[in-house]
């Protein structure tokens, strides 16, 4: 059942201000979500008052700059700085991204950060993703064969069926769309996700795999797929372009195409 | 270890058209339902013989339910706009971003033109009667 209200330990509460170096002429607020798991609190919402201009170009510079310059125990995931990794996804502005492909220059004035929505939260920005990656691995993303592989050669495909699976397969797993989805975020338990659905279109529509039957036959379900009510918050965020909303209508055509 | 706190979500998260075209979509079904008593009020009142009738012409007929019949026009009209996108969306066609967002603006154009439509035809109508 949706619940609508956050769990009383989750309820934020009024933060600490960290004013502005003396003599900043252009200021960038900046408001971050906070979680100390060994003080007992509730989250609260920090502010962080920055010189606009030391700031570098990206949310995931800023978020840097405040570590290193203002408050060390700020805790968040980075790694590859440059779209790829996946780990720096967090709302941001209202929104969930990667904080290193967002510029603060197309965000409003003030900055607001959050870890990615209807999770726990381990430390500050840092959410516990294990469901999220169980259920990745639930739809088991590898190639799953029946007939031997051939003695002079590898499992080969076309070119067009690489071309299918190419944009599906760049998923980099930031879980930025699945948390964007409000079916997961009621039915996080159940419901498959996008994330995870889109991986599963990739390997049931890859020539080389031979189980797409059981495949189709442990998505049929009223949860596990049929959560999706097609309200499309994952492909409008997707960070890499991809579209886990036409990827779950494929699979549920498929699906239809097998009974009739 | 006290359990971790949740992360905020509807609180925090921006309504982008996704979400404002799923919810509306959602509510005008639950307004629709709602109003649906409206006619099984006037199906039993028929049924009950000509003095419930009148009585009930005269109660659904008075000043204040025109602004909840004008709603309801515009709920079903949403609703069925909103349902056709829906369908169109079931058969893996205008999922694209821009695609979405352009049907998003088109359901809410159209469903004010099929309402004022409506309301018109409504209007000649109570022109036309005695």
């Amino acid at each position: 059942m949706a619940e609508f209200r956050l769990p009383a330990n989750s309820r934020i509460m009024k933060g600490v201000t960290h004013a502005a170096p003396p003599g900043t002429r252009a200021v960038r607020t900046v408001r971050i979500y906070r979680f100390n798991p060994d003080s007992g609190a509730n989250p609260r919402l920090d502010t962080f008052e920055l010189d606009a201009r030391s700031c570098g170009p990206m949310v995931l510079d800023t978020l840097i700059l405040i570590k290193a310059n203002v408050d060390s125990s700020l805790t968040f995931r980075r790694s590859c700085r440059e779209g790829i990794c996946g780990s720096c996804a967090m709302n941001i502005n209202g929104v969930n991204r990667l904080a290193c492909t967002t510029a603060t220059r197309d965000l409003a004035p003030e900055i607001r950060i959050y870890p990615l929505p209807a999770l726990p939260v381990v430390k500050d920005l840092v959410p516990d993703l294990s469901n999220f990656y169980a259920q990745y691995a639930s739809v088991k993303p590898w190639l799953q064969t029946r007939t031997p592989v051939p003695a002079d050669r590898e499992r080969l495909q076309s070119k067009e069926e690489q071309e299918r699976i190419d944009r599906p397969a760049a998923c980099i797993l930031c879980a930025c769309c699945s948390t964007a989805c409000p079916s997961y975020w009621w039915n996080s338990e159940r419901f498959l996700g996008p994330a995870a659905l889109l991986a599963a279109y990739r390997w049931i529509i890859d020539s080389r795999d031979e189980a797409g039957g059981e495949r189709l036959d442990e998505l049929e379900d009223p949860f596990r797929l049929y959560r999706c009510h097609t309200i499309g918050n994952c492909t409008d965020v997707c960070p890499k372009d991809l579209n886990p909303a036409r990827a779950i209508a494929e699979i549920k055509k498929m699906l239809l195409e097998r009974h009739s | 270890m006290p359990p971790r706190p949740l992360s905020p979500h509807l609180s925090v998260y921006q309504f982008k058209y996704t979400l404002t075209t799923s919810i509306l979509n959602r509510c005008t079904a639950l307004a629709l339902s709602v109003g649906l008593l409206l006619l099984v009020y006037w199906l039993m009142a028929v049924a009950s013989g000509a003095h419930a009738q009148a009585r009930a012409a005269r109660w659904l007929s008075g000043p204040l339910m025109k602004p909840v019949y004008a709603a309801l026009i515009m709920a079903f009209c949403y609703h069925l706009v909103a349902g056709i996108r829906h369908l169109v969306w079931d058969t893996g066609r205008g999922l694209e971003r821009a695609q979405a967002q352009r049907s998003a603006w088109l359901v809410v154009a159209l469903s004010i033109a099929l309402t004022l439509l409506i309301g018109y035809c409504a209007w000649l109508a109570g022109a036309r009667a005695p």
